[in-house]
């Protein structure tokens, strides 16, 4: 008996203590190691999905707050006083490097940018459809160019990835090298590679078109002053006849404008509360506050774009903004309560600061979810028009911009012929002026007047009152942690 | 044991053979031994009786083992020392009793007995558990604190480990106020910058627990728990390997130690708040908030006053405790089992919590080589998710009511209707664990034992929260009713051999163990929920409720698995001179291929000075045992995918005209680090231990230095890297010195009737960053943390300094005008009336650079010291435990998003010039909430950690119901509280990073206690 209990113990000893690498082998339980993903076609479709995922990304907004139109004469930071103190840098430009909102900006943006070298460095050599894979491609290198864009026009020069392993150490590469190693190429492969707006299926549509990525270059080649660019690239848009304007201005930005004929660049969303079911917190972040309760309520219209407005009878103004009182899809909007719903800056109360009111462009519905649905337009025609019309009167070419500016004022007047009459001027800084003035009632708050500001050369006299400092404010600091990190081989940005 | 998944082996062993497959093989095999070597008793044929007493005092011993020598024949001795057995005139029969020498007679024709057992002073020397084995104390050569039952039970606590606060020395404890949580405890410093929790081992089953179930012991019933053993120096810890290096505390629960006896055990309580913290009223808010915004309220007078603390949290809600136990003994069978309830209602409402236990602890001789063991210990659990309201009424305006006119829930500013919050929360957590040890020992060869166990710990874990739909103001409600639930499961199991040689030969006594050791750990997670629930019935709080539109679920695991093979052998000679040497060898999946093995060296020499002939037997000195040692620990707490680079599903785009979901799939979580490896601990340690005036006064001395290296740490990457928001990467990056003293003396002592005793023990601790990584890409010269939420982080780790130092401005004053400011470096937010920062680089300018030093959260001693006193019956205990050193910041404060109440310190702000020089004036958010040292608070506190008195009942009475023992009590836990700092609690820990530091963002409040109850054996 007891030889064979020594026996039975002495052979488990032995049985034990063999093979212990195969034991010790625990991959990943739910997810792929990286290395063979994507292999397939529908895994390449997959891989760049994931791309455009970062698109409704909330922090990236402009880190999730509206910033942008925060700091242009466009809005102020809106909610109640007491509510997102950490936005209030931004509408007084007293932000600072460690501003969480800019970090976060910043870290979206890179993130976009390791997920599209995914799709880059794997799907070419997938055995797959040609066609496709050249369109996942370009697709891919839109966005890539595109979060660069963002990156560059405001950050300045900024580190330059072009792998998804980057060094551990990077210095910051000249803006200028960017755009000319990575954004125009990429965006001009999408351009000549990627399908008409009207090629894609009913259910590919919302992917990257080839008139997104000439209305992107337009865009670039503008804030560059690069008119003839400019012009090139926003005339091919419109000789292509992919798109129009939506006869109703408020089907602009509409549920039922989506994906319309005036959309060139717009985020799918759905009105579900979260990233992961579909939903983008963008329209939400500025929904109403309070009674009903659609959000949170920053980015409050500015009472000097209202007056004028007012002063203009131009009906833009009324799909623009939701004010107290008005009845919207039969809800009655009654605000916030702890909001002032007028402020004065004098104390005999006849001045008025601001009143609450909110952007109705990013109105989705009439419940808080609803507003997650809100497809974000970033490109529309619209602007692809007044960007026409800015770059023909620099080419000096002003009855041809007369048209464009014209064809967007016409759909304003909403048939009212009594308003908005047609610019006639051929004067070319008066035309100038008049194009100015139009992006800035056409395109209120969608996030571009801050950079049409600084790129018309005019931040400094109209943001100078509230608080620009030129020489600084053109571009973001680059994020402490950053600088942190780096061991100083990142340097911050001028006059931070 | 050797296998992948899905896998079957098949091995002849001798003529059985054993079917192995995954979880249940080792107890398949075990069965089928244990049925192969069982055999029968024996049968005896005359009566033999008598009587066991004590060879000096006459009194008489009940529980003695008596047994016919070579068979499994025996009995126990009844109250009165009787017992009766069937021998034959030429049997050995053996008398055994613990704490005696056994004795032995052949009975003859004799059948009545009188038998005298002398003490054994050799067996007396105190038994203490270590890792895979016991040592005799005199025999220890490394650093191990133990702490018995008598003691734990004195300062209970739903978490055991708890009881030994103040009571270990090097041991930092901090209890926590919510119902059912950890006790947070770090031993000998802060090792390490990631997981410093300690290894807990349960009657020889290592408990993980860093999955995210179950935590800590706090499943165990104090009242089972005979000793906790706490193992601090290398040598000791040494034999635990990769997971040594944080301290190991063992624990030993309860085995019979005698005659069948019933211990019922029942303890009542009230517990209230400790501190309360001091807030603003709603005229003093007011004019705080026209301080900030001139005119925004205009009759202050008329504005309401709500006390938030009051209307939300209870007083003198009751935590009870009942323990029912068995046990009892023969000489083939020792059995414990016991059954216990706990329950605490919380002073937050909605916190309740629950807890059932059961303790079977067997032994069974089956042959005289052969006994066999189990150990099983199970938990039940139903805990409520408190509401998280702390910061909300905290927060909450004092200017708003609770409620409107018409009784609905009014919209309270600055946070959220804190009762509106509690009433539409419900949440809550029921748990389920057991945990087994089977095991077999075989005596074989004289000297050699042989024993092979497997030891499992399973549990499952159930949260379900259910929000209705409600309204109460735009930033509190729910528009459509939802129901999520979470299931959590873990299982784990451990095939554990070892061979044990255990000789005494002459002056030589040599104890050596060799072991092997498999194990794997597996946890899984599945969560679901839905929208749009049919009704607020909990009937209706299932996911089948719900609607199916909005369905999310979720369902992930992580798998670990552990080789090992050990190694320990104590000799000793002469009583006087002592060496241990440890070895441990562990392969982990957690790391990265090419560091898969890892060793574990250690080396403890000892020598008790007073055991030599030279020592003089006259001196006050009585006993001197010094003991040095030195060896290598390894921590391996760490994700088991941080190895990993890896793609998931979930980042789907939307498109098409009839918008829809496209999946995509992409890197989620953290970049991986193949190269992972475990944190090495090399650990030092001098001690000396003596006893002075025949032994009343002893006392340990213990200097130590533990130098712990490779720390795992995730390090924020660069922007660039492309991981995201918040998203790290783990690397083997950092040093952290700690080192030390420790010290314990005991004094006990009797005058009269009278025993009284004095205990003190504390430890200094000096806790460095001596290296962060350099040379390793992407490591910085710092790492920031102490995230406060609000864009900010507030702790720094830094070389040369302590973990996560608080890091932020110093203020030196308050300007007081323009030229002040105007004249001073500040930041360009800066206005008169707001904090004047330190230029702490004297560079003219006030910016990010001048941020310092403000402060750390390492204690730098911790202490605890304690009274006795009895007479007769009667008893009276105090313990006290303390910590000073260290700092909080409290982040509560800080946390301006919006405009919200504020403590009354800032009641004293600077109102104009002159007013203040040291609290700025009202503003909401802003310069003044940087981080700063004036929200730093020291945290030193010393408590009266418990004073219990009871009563034992004398004899005589105990003996007229019948019983063997009955005492009652009364006692106070926290009932004192020394401190400084104006949270509900000053015993707040750091997270599982340590590099976070402390930083109070609301915590539940701790409570003092005042409970009474009895203990009872029968």
């Amino acid at each position: 008996m007891k030889k064979i209990i020594i026996l039975s113990f002495v052979l488990v000893l032995i049985l034990m203590s063999s093979c212990n690498d195969d034991f010790l082998e625990r991959p990943p339980q739910g997810s792929i190691a990286v290395g063979s993903y994507p292999s397939t076609s529908n895994e390449a479709i997959a891989a760049t999905n994931a791309v455009y995922n970062t698109l409704r990304i909330w922090q990236f907004n402009s880190g999730g707050f509206p910033l942008l139109d925060i700091m242009s004469d466009e809005a102020r930071k809106g909610s109640n006083p007491g509510d997102g103190t950490s936005v209030v840098p931004f509408d007084n430009f007293t932000y600072t490097p460690t501003e969480g909102g800019i970090e976060n900006w910043y870290r979206t943006l890179y993130l976009g940018i390791r997920r599209s070298y995914l799709v880059l460095e794997s799907v070419p050599s997938i055995e797959m459809d040609d066609d496709l894979k050249t369109r996942l491609i370009a697709e891919t290198r839109f966005l890539l160019g595109y979060f660069y864009s963002l990156l560059v026009r405001g950050f300045g020069d900024v580190p330059l990835v072009t792998s998804s392993v980057p060094p551990t150490i990077l210095s910051r590469t000249a803006s200028e090298e960017i755009y000319q190693q990575i954004i125009f190429p990429d965006l001009e492969f999408a351009a000549d590679n990627l399908p008409k707006k009207s090629e894609y299926s009913n259910d590919d549509i919302g992917r990257i078109t080839s008139g997104a990525a000439k209305a992107l270059l337009a865009r670039l080649y503008l804030y560059r002053k690069d008119y003839t660019n400019a012009e090139k690239y926003s005339l091919e848009v419109i000789n292509s006849l992919e798109y129009g304007l939506e006869s109703n201005f408020a089907d602009a930005f509409s549920v039922a404008g989506e994906f319309g004929t005036e959309s060139v660049f717009e985020i799918g969303a759905l009105p579900y509360g979260s990233l992961s079911l579909g939903g983008n917190q963008y329209a939400n972040t500025q929904g109403v506050r309070g009674t009903p309760n659609y959000g949170w309520g920053f980015a409050r219209p500015s009472y000097q774009w209202i007056t004028d407005m007012m002063n203009d009878t131009d009906p833009r103004i009324e799909p623009s903004i939701i004010f107290l009182n008005e009845v919207i899809d039969d809800i009655v909007i009654v605000g916030d309560p702890i909001t002032p719903d007028t402020t004065y800056t004098d104390a005999s109360n006849t001045q008025i600061l601001e009143i609450e009111a909110y952007n109705q462009k990013v109105y989705a519905g009439t419940s808080n979810q609803d507003q997650w649905g809100h497809n974000r337009r970033i490109i529309r025609y619209a602007d692809v028009l007044l960007m026409a019309a800015e770059a023909l009167n620099e080419n000096n070419k002003p009855n041809d911009a007369l048209v464009y500016i014209n064809e967007v004022r016409s759909r304003a007047r909403a048939g009212n012929l009594g308003v908005l009459p047609d610019i006639v001027t051929t004067d070319k800084s008066q035309l100038r002026n008049a194009i100015y003035n139009e992006r800035a009632k056409e395109l209120f708050m969608e996030g571009l007047r801050f950079w049409d500001l600084i790129r018309t050369d005019r931040a400094e006299s109209i943001l100078g009152p509230l608080g620009f400092i030129k020489d600084k404010n053109e571009i973001f600091p680059i994020p402490q942690s950053e600088i942190d990190i780096s061991g100083g081989v990142i340097i911050q940005n001028p006059n931070y | 044991m050797c296998k992948s998944n899905n896998q079957t082996y098949r091995t002849d062993v001798s003529s059985s053979f054993f079917v192995f497959n995954k979880g249940t093989s080792k107890l398949y095999f075990f069965t089928l031994l244990i049925i192969s070597i069982s055999s029968f008793l024996q049968a005896q044929n005359r009566q033999v009786s008598g009587t066991v007493k004590d060879a000096i005092s006459s009194d008489p011993l009940p529980g003695a083992t008596v047994f016919v020598k070579g068979t499994t024949n025996g009995t126990v001795t009844d109250i009165d020392g009787n017992f009766n057995i069937n021998a034959s005139p030429s049997d050995t029969i053996v008398v055994t009793f613990v704490g005696f020498t056994n004795q032995e007679f052949t009975p003859g024709n004799q059948t009545l007995f009188n038998i005298l057992l002398k003490e054994d002073l050799k067996q007396l020397d105190e038994i203490v558990v270590i890792g895979y084995g016991t040592v005799r104390k005199s025999d220890l050569t490394g650093s191990v604190s133990s702490v018995k039952n008598e003691e734990l039970i004195k300062s209970p606590a739903s978490d055991p480990v708890n009881s030994m606060q103040g009571k270990v020395a090097g041991l930092q404890i901090l209890s926590g106020g919510e119902p059912g949580t950890e006790s947070y405890v770090r031993l000998r410093g802060i090792n390490t910058l990631n997981n410093n929790k300690v290894l807990y081992v349960v009657d020889g089953v290592i408990i993980n627990d860093d999955n995210n179930v179950n935590k800590g012991i706090s499943f165990l019933n104090s009242q089972d728990i005979e000793s906790i053993e706490v193992l601090k120096d290398a040598s000791a810890k040494a034999i635990f390997g990769t997971r040594g290096a944080n301290g190991v505390i063992i624990v030993t629960t309860k085995k019979s130690k005698g005659e069948a006896t019933f211990n019922f055990s029942a303890d009542y309580g009230v517990e209230k708040m400790s501190h309360k913290i001091e807030l603003m009223n709603g005229k003093e808010f007011a004019q705080f908030i026209n301080a900030a915004e001139p005119g925004t309220y205009n009759n202050i007078d008329a504005l309401p006053n709500v006390d938030w603390q009051e209307l939300v949290y209870e007083e003198w809600t009751p935590i009870q405790n009942y323990t029912l136990s068995a046990s009892g003994s023969t000489d083939k069978l020792n059995y414990y089992i016991s059954g216990g309830y706990y329950s605490q209602k919380g002073i937050l409402p909605k916190s309740d919590f629950d807890r059932f236990t059961l303790k079977f602890n067997n032994t069974y001789q089956v042959k005289e080589y052969l006994k066999i063991g189990t150990s099983l210990t199970g938990f039940a659990t139903t805990k409520q998710n408190p509401p998280g309201v702390i910061n909300t009424v905290y927060w909450a305006w004092p200017i708003n009511e609770p409620y409107n006119s018409d009784g609905t829930f009014a919209e309270v500013l600055g946070s959220a209707n804190p009762l509106a919050a509690i009433e539409y929360t419900n949440s809550n957590k029921n748990e389920f664990r057991a945990i087994g040890n089977v095991y077999a020992e075989i005596k074989f060869l004289k000297d050699f034992k042989f024993k092979s166990s497997y030891q499992f710990d399973v549990s499952n874990s159930k949260s379900k929260s259910f929000t209705p739909v409600f309204y109460v103001a735009p930033l509190q409600l729910n528009e459509e009713s939802d129901i999520s639930v979470t299931f959590n499961e873990t299982r784990k199991w451990i095939f554990e051999n070892t061979l044990n040689y255990n000789k005494e030969f002459g002056e030589h006594r040599l104890d050596a163990i060799i072991g092997y050791t498999a194990q794997e750990d597996v946890w899984e997670f599945i969560s679901g929920s839905r929208v749009n629930v049919l009704g607020e019935s909990p009937d209706l709080w299932y996911l089948h409720s719900g609607s199916s539109d909005e369905t999310q679920n979720d369902n992930y695991a992580s798998l670990s698995a552990l080789t090992s093979i050990l190694f320990r052998a104590n000799y000793a000679f002469a009583d006087r001179y002592i060496a241990t040497l440890t070895f441990r060898r562990d392969g982990s999946s957690k790391f990265g291929i090419n560091n898969r093995y890892a060793n574990f060296p250690a080396i403890a020499l000892g020598w008790n000075i007073s055991n030599e002939a030279f020592f003089p037997k006259d001196l006050i000195i009585d006993k001197l045992k010094v003991r040095a040692s030195w060896g290598v620990n390894g921590n391996e707490k760490i994700n088991y995918l941080d190895q990993y680079s890896y793609l998931s599903t979930g980042y789907d785009a939307v498109f098409g005209t009839n918008q829809s979901l496209n999946s995509g799939v992409t890197y989620s979580g953290q970049p991986g680090n193949p190269d992972l490896k475990w944190e090495t601990t090399t650990e030092y340690d001098l001690g000396i231990e003596f006893g002075l005036f025949k032994s009343k006064l002893t006392g340990e001395l213990d200097y130590y230095d533990r130098l712990t290296s490779d720390i795992l740490v995730k390090l924020t990457l660069p922007g660039f890297a492309g991981a995201g928001v918040g998203v790290k990467k783990t690397f083997n990056a950092a040093d952290v010195r700690n080192s030390g003293f420790e010290f314990v003396l005991n004094w006990q002592d009797e005058i009269g009737n009278i025993t009284y005793g004095l205990g003190l023990n504390g430890n200094i601790n000096n806790n460095q960053v001596e290296g962060l990584g350099e040379g390793i890409p992407g490591a910085g010269d710092n790492i920031p943390d102490g995230y406060l939420g609000n864009g900010k982080n507030v702790t720094i780790t830094e070389v040369g300094q302590p973990i996560g130092y608080f890091y932020g401005y110093k203020v030196i004053g308050v300007f007081q005008n323009a030229d002040q400011l105007s004249s001073t470096p500040h930041l360009s937010t800066q206005s008169v009336g707001d904090f004047i920062y330190q230029d702490t680089n004297n560079d003219g300018t006030l910016d990010a650079n001048d941020r310092t030093y403000i402060g750390s959260w390492i204690p730098k001693f911790v202490y605890g010291f304690n009274a006795n006193i009895g007479f007769k019956g009667l008893s009276l205990n105090l313990d006290f435990a303390g910590q000073s050193g260290n700092d909080i910041y409290n982040g509560k404060q800080t946390l301006q998003h919006s405009t919200l109440n504020h403590e009354v310190k800032f009641i004293n702000r600077w109102t104009g010039e002159g007013t203040s020089n040291t609290d700025p004036r009202a503003s909401i958010g802003g310069a003044n909430y940087e981080p700063s040292d004036y929200f730093i608070e020291d945290a030193s506190f010393l408590k009266l950690r418990t004073v219990t008195l009871s009563y034992a009942l004398p004899n005589s009475i105990v003996e007229k119901i019948k019983m063997q023992s009955l005492s009652v009590f009364v006692r106070g836990t926290d009932l004192w509280i020394m401190t400084n700092y104006s949270g509900y609690t000053a015993e707040i820990g750091s997270g599982d990073s340590a590099l976070g530091g402390v930083i109070d963002l609301g915590v539940y409040p701790t409570t003092k206690v005042i409970s009474g109850g009895l203990n009872l054996r029968f």
